[in-house]
């Protein structure tokens, strides 16, 4: 479980960054008090557009940024005072490959199981399970930096999963892959659900929420502005499509920042 | 430390298949020094043999009869009846090698037991023409001054009283300690900061460039421990680069062609297990503070570009101390030991020349290592932050 309670975070400006934002202002807030809580067992979606503070949630939650305020429980476990428990629990996946090119397959996957604390006989067992299930066995000893992006794809997840998390993140993680490798990605949150898993995963791309998830979030500028179950989404716009409720969703909200 | 140990291995392993840090750490510093000395030595010796035994055109302006019987016909062409003009120009020209010209009372000073004024015209760009020229004219006055000790009923003891009899009595081990031992840590220091250079680059801004920092950050691992993985990963290779480099020069000694027995055997003394021990004790702290003070340095750094831009310039500031110890007159006192990398290369000179003083050897260990502790300090606090690793 995932609880998310008024999480803030504000990053520091440089001076290029002002000058590429074309702000005085030192600092930006890139999430703005927010609260939203995952249960097991069912998919969330954080949706918004670009820059909108999807990536920068999901790195509160994966303890990769530290909160400026608020707080983040993960299984129970807080991600200021107890991010190493949190770790233990969380895998984190992205739409980009992100490997060692001199690595093998089996030879990452072993490294990031280590990392986790797995003794030999687990981890091995674990990594023929996952191998076997995503046909990564016929080129566990090749290259990372002589494979396609599917194979990579798959590394990737092997690499996530290793440790059996109970919160899967995904951040955009169909982003940038072909149809056939953003399958295997879909299936692998199906899964995930099936296994009682919290799943957290942020996009844009409206007909991935629609098939995966059971929560959604709309995060626009840093806020949420909309959270509901995807059944009572669908049922409050029914007389337009998903991609429409969305953009109303994320217009209407700036309307009222605005004003 | 399980931590350390993993991220250290599958760093080491990632390092070693990197060719480029192969190639910068290991095979040159081991090739280095065997090619230089091997191929140097090879080099100047096949030229002065070619420069011994060619022979030389010179010109002979009123040279006295005799002198010219001096010039061994094989080895000299001579030419007579040329003016000085001429043969100034032809020595310029390359044309002639040299022109030796006697003055017009020369005859009449030797007869009158006087100085004869001799000139010789010659261009010092052609290597040996005046060493082998000198040697001959040595060799005429010699004949001369014998000719005049005779004449005036004397012996060569009564012209030259002092016989003066120089004794070196510094052991062989210090004379050439004093001698390598300058140029040798001159050679380590710097591999050694590159050898660090290249995995520091790819090990810390590689991953950053490359994206997986950030799923390496999601491991229930300290930071401080994935980066001391990482450290001692950096500074074992530029151990081993420098370590190859004193390898490589011990090689190049041991198959050095024409290398007199006696500096063989000194320097086969000079390199023994004290030897190497000592300097261990002072490259591994000192590989750890370049480990750590070059990731300090990248961390902060986005693309590979970008950290070699930072790095590069301080790479030179690392070379300016190894070459004041080339200096003559700088020596491992109170005022140089505790100067990073100016101590190191003082004590490896002294070392090999066995005249270090011990309290002076433990102070330059002892600031290494503190060096080596607030390095990865900085290095960690660096590391620490968000906005430098993201």
């Amino acid at each position: 479980m995932i609880n998310v309670q008024n999480a803030s975070k504000t990053f520091s400006l440089s001076k290029q960054q002002k000058k590429e934002l074309q702000t005085t202002a030192s600092s930006i807030n890139a999430v703005n008090s927010i609260s939203f809580e995952c249960q097991p067992g069912r998919v969330y979606s954080l949706l918004g557009p670009n820059g909108a503070g999807k990536t920068t949630t999901l790195r509160m939650i994966a303890t990769i940024l530290q909160l400026t305020s608020g707080e983040i429980h993960v299984c129970e476990k807080s991600v200021k005072t107890q991010p190493n428990d949190v770790r233990a629990k969380i895998g984190f996946l992205t739409g980009s490959t992100n490997l060692y090119d001199r690595l093998s397959p089996s030879e990452i996957v072993e490294y990031f199981a280590k990392l986790h604390g797995m003794d030999k006989s687990t981890y091995t067992q674990r990594m023929d399970m996952l191998f076997t299930k995503m046909g990564i066995h016929e080129f566990s000893k090749k290259r990372i930096g002589q494979m396609s992006t599917g194979m990579k794809q798959k590394v990737s997840i092997a690499r996530s999963m290793i440790h059996d998390p109970e919160v899967v993140i995904f951040d955009e993680p169909t982003s940038g892959l072909d149809v056939i490798t953003a399958n295997n990605i879909i299936d692998l949150i199906r899964q995930c659900k099936e296994e009682g898993k919290t799943v957290i995963f942020s996009s844009h791309i409206m007909s991935e929420v629609d098939l995966l998830c059971d929560d959604l979030a709309i995060i626009s500028k840093g806020d949420l502005v909309y959270q509901n179950t995807m059944d009572n989404f669908r049922s409050e716009f029914a007389d337009i499509s998903l991609t429409e409720a969305f953009i109303r969703t994320v217009e209407n909200s700036s309307n009222y920042q605005n004003a | 430390m399980n931590t350390i140990l993993t991220v250290f291995k599958k760093e080491m392993v990632d390092t070693l298949r990197d060719k480029r840090t192969l190639l910068t750490a290991i095979v040159m510093p081991a090739l280095l020094m065997p090619i230089l000395m091997y191929g140097m030595s090879k080099l100047t010796s096949s030229i002065m043999e070619k420069e011994e035994n060619k022979k030389l055109k010179v010109a002979l302006l009123d040279a006295p009869a005799d002198f010219a019987l001096e010039l061994d016909t094989a080895k000299f062409e001579l030419i007579h009846g040329i003016s000085i003009e001429d043969g100034r120009d032809q020595i310029t020209s390359d044309s002639l090698d040299a022109m030796i010209g006697f003055h017009k009372q020369y005859a009449e000073n030797i007869g009158d037991m006087k100085s004869g004024k001799v000139n010789m015209w010659y261009k010092s760009t052609n290597l040996l023409v005046k060493d082998r020229l000198t040697e001959v004219v040595d060799t005429y006055e010699e004949k001369l001054l014998d000719n005049r000790i005779s004449a005036l009923s004397l012996t060569r003891d009564a012209i030259d009283p002092i016989n003066l009899i120089r004794y070196d009595i510094a052991p062989k081990n210090e004379q050439i300690g004093k001698m390598v031992g300058g140029f040798l840590p001159y050679i380590f220091i710097i591999f050694c900061f590159m050898g660090c250079m290249y995995p520091a680059l790819d090990l810390i801004t590689g991953e950053k460039e490359r994206g997986t920092i950030e799923t390496l950050l999601t491991v229930p691992a300290s930071k401080f421990s994935i980066l001391m993985g990482k450290v001692l990963t950096i500074a074992l290779v530029g151990l081993s680069a420098a370590l190859m480099t004193i390898l490589g020069l011990v090689v190049a000694i041991k198959f050095l062609p024409d290398l007199p027995a006696d500096i063989l055997e000194a320097m086969t003394n000079i390199v023994g297990i004290k030897f190497v021990l000592m300097l261990f004790a002072m490259l591994i702290p000192m590989a750890i503070f370049f480990g750590g003070l070059i990731s300090a340095m990248v961390v902060r750094a986005k693309s590979f570009k970008e950290a070699q831009s930072i790095v590069t310039p301080v790479s030179f500031l690392v070379i300016v101390p190894a070459v004041i110890a080339l200096l003559p007159g700088i020596e491992l006192n109170w005022s140089t030991v505790f100067v990073p990398i100016l101590n190191v290369a003082l004590a490896t000179k002294e070392i090999v020349a066995g005249t270090i003083q011990p309290i002076h050897y433990l102070m330059v260990v002892l600031s290494l290592i503190i060096l080596a502790l607030v390095a990865v300090g900085v290095s960690y606090q660096q590391f620490s932050k968000e906005s430098m690793v993201l």
